[in-house]
């Protein structure tokens, strides 16, 4: 079911960038998305014809506009609905929604844990750099407690999200975190969501060198460590995802230092991933219970008889 | 004088009214009639006040009318609210003289000229049938004995309903049926003059609801997705299609809010789908900044918008048509809709489909409005041609791979400037040249822009797909002369849409057949307003009447802003109570105007 749409032979990479330069800062965490968002639509053979992507408002969500492929730049926090429509329409084109932090889990949070829920065969990818940039630094769900932003310059005085824990809860069937300043760990981590046939959700800590002088990239550097290759964690584990996504955000937290299992890094790496039936696959069932053939029409005669007195 | 019934049941829900008044349509309509129905559901999920209205006549039914002849109170409480209705004339069935929970005042009413029969409805279920439930067919029996119908086509009905539960519930049925009819047959002398004329030919008609009549004219149009969320009274649009659009090869999909709806239909059309949702007020408002994006990015959506009473949570099952601002202004910005109204069930039908085709024609969202009684209204329509609809539908231009030579694709771009501002359509997996669909300003390759010059220009293209809607759409208003000739004036002219224009056609008929003269006009299409028309109808009469169900008179005020109408010349005629006009209030209004002018 759901075969999506192929190329007979691989295109490289850069065949899927469009010729829009792109309007981010020098240095914009998001460039690492892009790049290995070609690397994987490369590795999969995908026809830049069939992709469809799709974005809200935000600096990131400005991505599908850098791509060679079909995409609707939406309205803000709208991303997952418009995805939504594309895969009811046309479950034959790979469908990716790029966004930001803010556009998907404060605006856009209504629809986040339905979507996930529903398992529609959507990849999220969520530039995460904890903070509003296109709006010039403000606080988003995921930005660090004490964090400063325009509007409250005196210090967030909010916790942030777990939105690990959270995609988890909702349903997702491929949870996965990564960092644009690991290339091979980030194309490796978006060819696995893109591949795996579900809602899979990766979340990529990606740093604004312009606002945010927090979360940096000198401040990641060698504060990551990868789940699965250093912890052993096996994904297919809903108890011990659940367990290791609780601490996800304890490195915020000074007094967490030296606790387990992260020690005062962040993780990396996939925390869940399950096989389930598709929200698509489903309709699938029952279109082939219902529909016509062939595409052909119905028995118009037959639709109309119901209504006759 | 035509033949001209209604026949009201009242009471309690769970009763039965509302099957009662289906079985009546459904009889009359076999028996060859034009049949309209009126219903109206209580707020409650159980007991409250309910009520089916069925009008029939050999004649084209227009509206409502102006009340009933045959009141049917199955309780106490369809009695108390419909006794000043009871006027000279009318009949009353009511459940008595024992086992109901009232009792009308008989002296009074008969000494007014009303004819009062008692059918103990309630007893006879109980104690003759055995089942309460069969109350409503005992009371149909009764009235179909009085007044002449067919008791065959009583007992068809059932056949054809029932026969599914079995032998025992078709017996029991019948076994009401009899005892209906023996009891009118046996204890009561009929007094009234109505009687059922013979069979007329039969038609080939189906019986639709108004928001069943848009269900099937959007599968008819080839509707492939259907995302809404349920709210009062939009609901049923998604609750008819489902069975149909499976078969059609779609899909109803119930969003997380009505946001989400219309969201998910901007990026099935995008991906090429033909694309729908339907809601009331309170989501058209949720809805706005989308249809917005669904502007400028230039895709084919279908909004319709089944008008409650507002603002806000307002009355949710009550008439009123006040979203005509929201409807064609409601978003930030100068985008570009079109809005769309039809005034009758089978115009609930046509429409849908033509909805479609403008959206698909100039690539923008439609918004369809109807309204709650209109939804609940049912007609019987000839029999639709569908193979007809089918060969005439209009589809997006869509840019195919196959189709276009390499050395074309280069001037091809999705928001080309072109001379009527319609652009080519690329579609993912069906055409070259992707691009990302922006809510942006943006240039002809949709890349973002916003110089003055490139955003002038393209806001001109916009404007410029809809800058001739009226002279392109003429069969969208429906002109109603008479025999009013060229240049010859009219005593009034008046204005109306929606079901209020169903409501003053009667109204106008009637004026008509007592001399005067009229030009009226019904326009379907509401925005862009129709200016050359309402110009047009300006110059017939010195006074043009818009009556509208609500506060403010959207329609009447478009006419002010946007035509050349002489403002002086426009009388608002505003009701808000919830419920729609009768003919007889507008016949009134239009003598009260003329007369005045007479007058001075």
């Amino acid at each position: 079911m759901m075969e999506y749409i192929k190329l007979e032979e691989k295109l490289p990479p850069k065949e899927y960038r469009s010729d829009i330069e792109p309007t981010w800062c020098p240095g914009c965490g998001d460039f690492g998305v892009v790049t290995a968002l070609t690397k994987a639509f490369s590795e999969e053979k995908f026809d830049p014809t069939a992709i469809t992507m799709t974005s809200g408002i935000g600096c990131s969500s400005r991505l599908p506009l850098w791509m060679n492929a079909f995409g609707i730049h939406t309205a803000h926090g709208r991303a997952l609905p418009a995805a939504v429509g594309v895969r009811l329409a046309k479950p034959e084109t790979p469908t990716i929604v790029t966004a930001g932090d803010g556009d998907i889990f404060s605006i856009g949070m209504e629809h986040f844990p339905h979507t996930a829920r529903k398992n529609f065969n959507i990849t999220l990818v969520v530039m995460d750099n904890r903070m509003y940039a296109l709006t010039k630094n403000q606080t988003s769900p995921t930005s660090r407690h004490g964090y400063k932003g325009s509007l409250n310059p005196y210090g967030n005085i909010e916790d942030p999200f777990n939105t690990i824990k959270f995609a988890i809860a909702s349903g997702a069937t491929f949870v996965a975190q990564s960092y644009s300043g690991n290339p091979k760990h980030l194309a490796d981590t978006i060819q696995a969501a893109v591949e795996h046939k579900g809602f899979s959700f990766v979340n990529v800590l990606s740093p604004c060198p312009t606002f945010n002088k927090i979360d940096t990239f000198k401040y990641y550097k060698g504060r990551l460590i990868d789940i699965n290759k250093e912890l052993g964690h096996d994904p297919s584990d809903m108890k011990a995802a659940l367990e290791l996504a609780s601490h996800v955000l304890d490195a915020d937290n000074p007094e967490l230092e030296d606790a387990e299992p992260f020690k005062g890094k962040r993780p990396i790496g996939i925390f869940y991933k399950v096989e389930k039936e598709t929200f698509e696959e489903r309709i699938a069932k029952l279109k082939e219970k219902f529909a016509p053939k062939d595409g052909k029409e119905p028995d118009w005669d037959e639709i109309l008889s119901k209504y006759r007195p | 004088m035509a033949f001209d019934l209604t026949i009201k049941y009242a009471g309690e829900g769970g009763e039965g009214v509302i099957s009662a008044g289906d079985f009546t349509m459904r009889a009359a309509s076999n028996l060859g009639y034009e049949v309209v129905t009126f219903k109206s559901f209580p707020a409650e999920i159980k007991g409250g006040y309910a009520l089916s209205q069925v009008r029939m006549s050999d004649e084209k039914i227009l509206s409502q009318g102006d009340g009933f002849n045959i009141l049917v109170a199955f309780n106490g409480e369809a009695y108390e609210v419909n006794k000043p209705l009871l006027k000279k004339g009318t009949v009353l069935i009511w459940d008595g003289p024992e086992g109901g929970d009232f009792e009308p005042d008989i002296e009074e009413l008969e000494a007014k000229g009303v004819f009062v029969y008692a059918v103990p409805m309630s007893k006879i279920a109980k104690e003759d049938v055995g089942a309460y439930i069969t109350k409503n067919v005992v009371a149909m029996a009764a009235t179909f004995e009085l007044f002449g119908f067919p008791i065959e086509v009583l007992k068809e009905e059932i056949t054809k309903k029932f026969s599914k539960k079995g032998e025992d519930v078709v017996n029991l049925n019948f076994k009401a049926v009899e005892a209906g009819v023996n009891y009118v047959k046996e204890n009561i002398k009929k007094i009234d003059p109505y009687k059922v004329p013979g069979p007329l030919p039969k038609k080939d008609v189906i019986i639709l609801e108004g928001n069943e009549a848009i269900a099937l004219g959007a599968a008819a149009a080839g509707v492939q997705v259907f995302a809404a969320y349920p709210i009062t009274p939009a609901t049923t649009v998604g609750n008819y299609l489902s069975p149909i659009i499976l078969k059609t090869g779609g899909f109803v999909y119930q969003s997380e809010d009505e946001i989400s709806s219309m969201a998910a239909i901007i990026g099935s059309s995008f991906a090429g789908a033909k694309s729908m949702t339907a809601t009331s007020g309170p989501g058209l408002s949720l809805m706005q900044e989308l249809i917005d994006l669904a502007s400028m990015t230039e895709l084919p959506v279908v909004v319709v918008d089944v008008q409650r009473a507002g603002p806000s949570t307002g009355m949710p099952t009550k008439h009123e048509q006040a979203d005509l601002f929201a409807a064609a202004l409601g978003g930030h910005g100068d985008d570009q809709r079109v809005v769309i109204a039809p005034k009758n069930v089978e115009e609930n039908f046509y429409l849908t489909i033509e909805a479609f085709n403008l959206s698909e024609k100039y690539q923008l969202p439609v918004i369809m409005l109807t309204d709650g009684s209109l939804s609940l209204r049912a007609e019987a329509i000839p029999t639709p041609d569908i193979k007809k609809i089918k060969e005439n539908l209009i589809e997006r231009p869509v840019v195919r791979k196959e189709e276009v030579k390499p050395e074309e694709l280069d001037n091809l771009f999705r928001y080309a400037i072109t001379e009527n501002g319609i652009s080519p359509v690329f579609v993912p997996t069906v055409s070259p040249k992707p691009y990302t669909a922006t809510g942006l300003e943006h240039a002809e390759n949709s890349r973002p822009r916003t110089t003055p010059k490139e955003r002038t220009i393209m806001m001109d293209k916009r404007f410029r797909k809809i800058a001739n809607i009226e002279q392109e759409n003429q069969h969208l208003l429906e002109w109603d002369l008479g025999d009013l000739q060229e240049g010859e004036k009219a005593d009034i002219a008046v204005v109306a849409w929606g079901l209020t224009a169903s409501i003053t056609q009667e109204a106008v008929k009637r004026l008509r057949e007592k001399g005067y003269k009229i030009a009226a006009l019904y326009p379907k299409l509401l925005y862009p307003v129709p200016k050359n028309a309402l110009e047009k109808l300006a110059s017939m009469a010195d006074q043009i009447l818009v009556p509208e169900a609500s506060y403010l008179g959207h329609f009447a005020r478009f006419i002010k802003m946007f035509t050349n109408v002489p403002q002086e010349k426009i009388v608002q005629y505003n009701i808000y109570r919830g419920e729609p006009f009768i003919p007889a209030e507008i016949e009134e209004k239009i003598l009260e105007l003329v007369g005045q002018k007479t007058n001075a």
